[in-house]
C-alpha cells in the first residue's frame, strides 16, 4: 500500500506538489492523472525517493522508499525509460539491476520473455524504439516479483499491441493482489483500466475516488430525437438546460432519461431516439477541476480522516 | 539486513556497471599501450642512452614518471565512471536500485578507486618489467618496488577518489574532467611560475603539485616534505568525496 500525506515540493518559488494525501490500495489499478507539469512526476519521484520533500511523507507499506533493504523486491518502478545507459545491451541492464538487489539471474530470463523482448534483449539500447525500452523498463519493474508497481506514462511509445498488452499486463497485477499506480495524462487509457483514480492539478488533489464515482461527479447529458424537437425543446426547457445538437436532436443537462421519456409522452411529442451520453474521464475531469472543489470518494475519506 | 550486505550488492553492481561500458575498456586498452610503450622507451635508454642504468639504481626508478601518466589517465576513468550516469539518465534507476545513496557512494568508491589502484600497481609492474628486460643489468628489487608501487597506490588512489567525488559534484563528465585537469595540470603549472607569493602558495596546496611531489621529490614550496605531500593529497582525496557525497546526499538525485 501506498500512503501519501501531505507531500509538498517547492522548487524555488514554485510549488509543484501542494499538500497532497492520498492512498493507492492493494488489488487495484489506481490511476494518476493531471494534465502536464501538474506534479505527477515530481510526486513519484519522491515516492521513489529521487527528490527530497519539502514536507510531508510517502510511504511504501508504511516505510519511506530509502529505507528498504531490497527495493526492487517491493517497489517495482518506471519512470523515465530513455534513463538507461545506451551502450549497454537490454540483458545487461538488467543484470545490473538483478546484482544490486540479490535477485537471481534466472529472473532476468523471465521477465524477458514476460515483456517480450525475445533476442532484443541481448542488443545494444541505443538501438532500441522507445517502444522496445518502455518493455525494458517494465522488465526491470517486474524484476524482483514486487507487491508495488509505479509507472509514469507506460503507454507513451507504444503501438497498439503494446498498448493493450500493458492493459491485460496492470490488470492481471491488480488481480493477483498487486499495488498498481499507473500517472498519465491520457484520461481515454486511464479510464479504460483503472479502478479508482487520484487527479491532480496544479500540484493539488482535484479528486480521489473511483473511476465510476468520478464520472457520475460529471455533467450527465441525454440524447434526444424527435420529429417535433422544437415542441420539444420548449416543453423540456422549463425543467432543464437543452441544447439543440443537430437538426431534430436535443442534448438535455439535468434530467435523466425517464425524465425526458415521461415529460415527452404528457406533451404528446413522439421520440425516434432516448439515451444517456455516456460520460468520459475526459469530460468528468474538465467538470472537476472547472469546479475548483476537492473532490473525495469513500476511501480517501477513510485515509483523511486516518491522518 | 544488514548494510554490509546492501554494499557487497551495490559492489557487485558496480563493478558489473564499470565493465560493462566501452568507455571502460578503450581507456584501459590505450593506457596499457600506452604505459607499455613508454616501458620499452625508458628501458631503451637504460640500455645504452645517456643515462644508462639510472646510476645502478633499479629499474623501477626507471619508471617513476609512468605514475604521472598513469594518474592522469585513471583520474580521467574515475570521473567518467562517477559521471556518466548523470549524462546517460542512469542515475534515475541507479539510485532506485540503491536509494541507500552513502551506500551507492561507498560501493562506486570501492570499485573505481579500488580498479584504479590495481591498473596503476599492475602496469607500473609492467613499465618496470620491460625496463629490466632490456637493461639486463638492472634488477628489479623487491624494496625499490614497494616504495614506488606505494607511491603509486597512494597518488592514484587519492586521485581516483577526487575525480569520483568530483563526478557526484559536478554530475557532468566534461565537467569533472575540466576539474580534474585543472587541478592537477593546469592550475599547479600557471599559478606555480606567477611572480606572486600568494598564487604560489595557493599552487603548495593544489593536488597536482603534491602528486608531482609524491612521484619525483620535487616541488615548488621549501617547506614541503613527502610526509606533508602525501596528507595534502589524502585531504584532496577526503575532501573531494566529501564534496561530491554531500551533493549526492542532500540534492535531488537529478537537479
Amino acid at each position: 500500500m501506498i500512503q501519501v500525506r501531505g507531500l509538498t515540493k517547492d522548487f524555488g518559488r514554485v510549488r509543484a506538489v501542494d499538500g497532497l494525501t492520498f492512498d493507492v490500495e492493494p488489488g487495484t489499478v489506481t490511476g494518476f492523472l493531471g494534465p502536464n507539469g501538474a506534479g505527477k512526476s515530481t510526486t513519484m519521484r519522491m515516492l521513489l525517493g529521487l527528490d527530497r520533500p519539502t514536507a510531508g511523507t510517502a510511504t511504501v507499506g508504511g516505510r519511506r522508499y530509502v529505507e528498504l533493504p531490497a527495493p526492487m523486491r517491493e517497489v517495482g518502478a518506471l519512470l523515465d525509460a530513455a534513463a538507461m545507459h545506451p551502450g549497454r545491451s537490454g540483458r545487461t541492464h538488467l543484470r545490473i539491476a538483478a546484482r544490486s538487489n540479490g535477485i537471481p539471474m534466472t529472473r532476468v530470463d523471465e521477465v524477458v520473455e514476460r515483456v517480450g523482448l525475445g533476442a532484443a534483449a541481448r542488443r545494444r539500447i541505443k538501438g532500441y524504439s522507445l517502444g522496445m525500452r518502455q518493455r525494458l523498463g517494465i522488465a526491470t519493474a517486474l524484476l524482483g516479483d514486487p507487491p508495488v508497481l509505479v509507472f509514469d506514462e507506460p503507454v507513451n511509445g507504444l503501438d497498439l499491441e503494446g498498448v493493450r498488452w500493458i492493459r491485460t499486463l496492470f490488470r492481471d497485477c491488480a488481480d493477483e493482489g498487486r499495488t498498481v499506480f499507473v500517472s498519465s495524462h491520457l484520461m481515454s487509457e486511464v479510464q479504460l483500466v483503472a479502478d479508482r483514480v487520484v487527479i491532480i492539478g496544479r500540484g493539488r488533489l482535484v479528486a480521489d475516488a473511483r473511476v465510476d464515482e468520478v464520472l457520475a461527479r460529471g455533467r450527465h447529458r441525454v440524447r434526444v430525437r424527435s420529429p417535433r424537437a422544437d415542441e420539444l425543446a420548449a416543453v423540456i426547457g422549463g425543467l432543464a438546460d437543452v441544447v439543440v445538437s443537430g437538426v431534430g436532436e436535443l442534448e438535455v443537462v439535468g434530467l435523466n432519461e425517464a425524465e425526458v421519456g415521461d415529460t415527452a409522452h404528457r406533451a404528446g411529442v413522439p421520440l425516434h431516439h432516448l439515451a444517456t451520453v455516456e460520460e468520459s474521464l475526459e469530460a468528468a475531469y474538465w467538470s472537476l477541476t472547472q469546479d475548483e472543489v476537492e473532490f473525495r470518494g469513500s476511501a480517501s475519506d477513510r485515509a483523511g480522516e486516518a491522518s | 539486513m544488514r548494510t554490509v550486505t546492501v554494499l557487497a550488492r551495490t559492489v557487485r553492481a558496480e563493478w558489473a556497471r564499470l565493465w560493462t561500458v566501452r568507455s571502460t575498456w578503450v581507456l584501459v586498452v590505450a593506457l596499457t599501450l600506452f604505459v607499455a610503450g613508454l616501458g620499452a622507451l625508458a628501458g631503451y635508454d637504460a640500455a645504452g642512452g645517456e643515462d644508462a642504468g639510472y646510476g645502478g639504481l633499479s629499474a623501477w626508478e626507471g619508471v617513476r614518471f609512468v605514475m604521472l601518466f598513469l594518474l592522469f589517465g585513471l583520474v580521467a576513468l574515475s570521473c567518467v565512471a562517477a559521471a556518466s550516469d548523470y549524462g546517460t539518465g542512469g542515475i534515475v534507476p541507479t539510485l532506485q536500485w540503491t536509494p541507500r545513496r552513502g551506500v551507492l557512494l561507498a560501493g562506486r568508491a570501492l570499485v573505481v578507486a579500488g580498479v584504479s589502484v590495481l591498473l596503476a600497481v599492475l602496469l607500473l609492474t609492467v613499465a618496470a618489467a620491460l625496463v629490466a628486460v632490456q637493461a639486463t643489468g638492472l634488477g628489479m628489487s623487491l624494496c625499490a618496488g614497494s616504495s614506488i608501487l606505494g607511491d603509486a597506490a597512494l597518488v592514484v588512489g587519492c586521485g581516483s577518489l577526487l575525480g569520483i567525488g568530483l563526478g557526484f559534484l559536478t554530475r557532468s563528465t566534461a565537467g569533472s574532467l575540466v576539474s580534474a585537469i585543472a587541478l592537477l595540470v593546469v592550475l599547479p603549472l600557471v599559478l606555480g611560475n606567477l611572480p606572486y607569493e600568494s598564487l604560489r602558495t595557493v599552487a603548495e596546496y593544489l593536488p597536482g603539485t603534491n602528486a608531482i611531489y609524491v612521484v619525483f621529490g620535487e616541488g615548488i614550496g621549501e617547506d614541503m616534505t613527502i610526509a606533508s605531500a602525501r596528507s595534502t593529497l589524502f585531504a584532496w582525496a577526503v575532501g573531494g568525496m566529501a564534496a561530491g557525497g554531500l551533493r549526492l546526499l542532500r540534492t535531488d538525485a537529478t537537479r
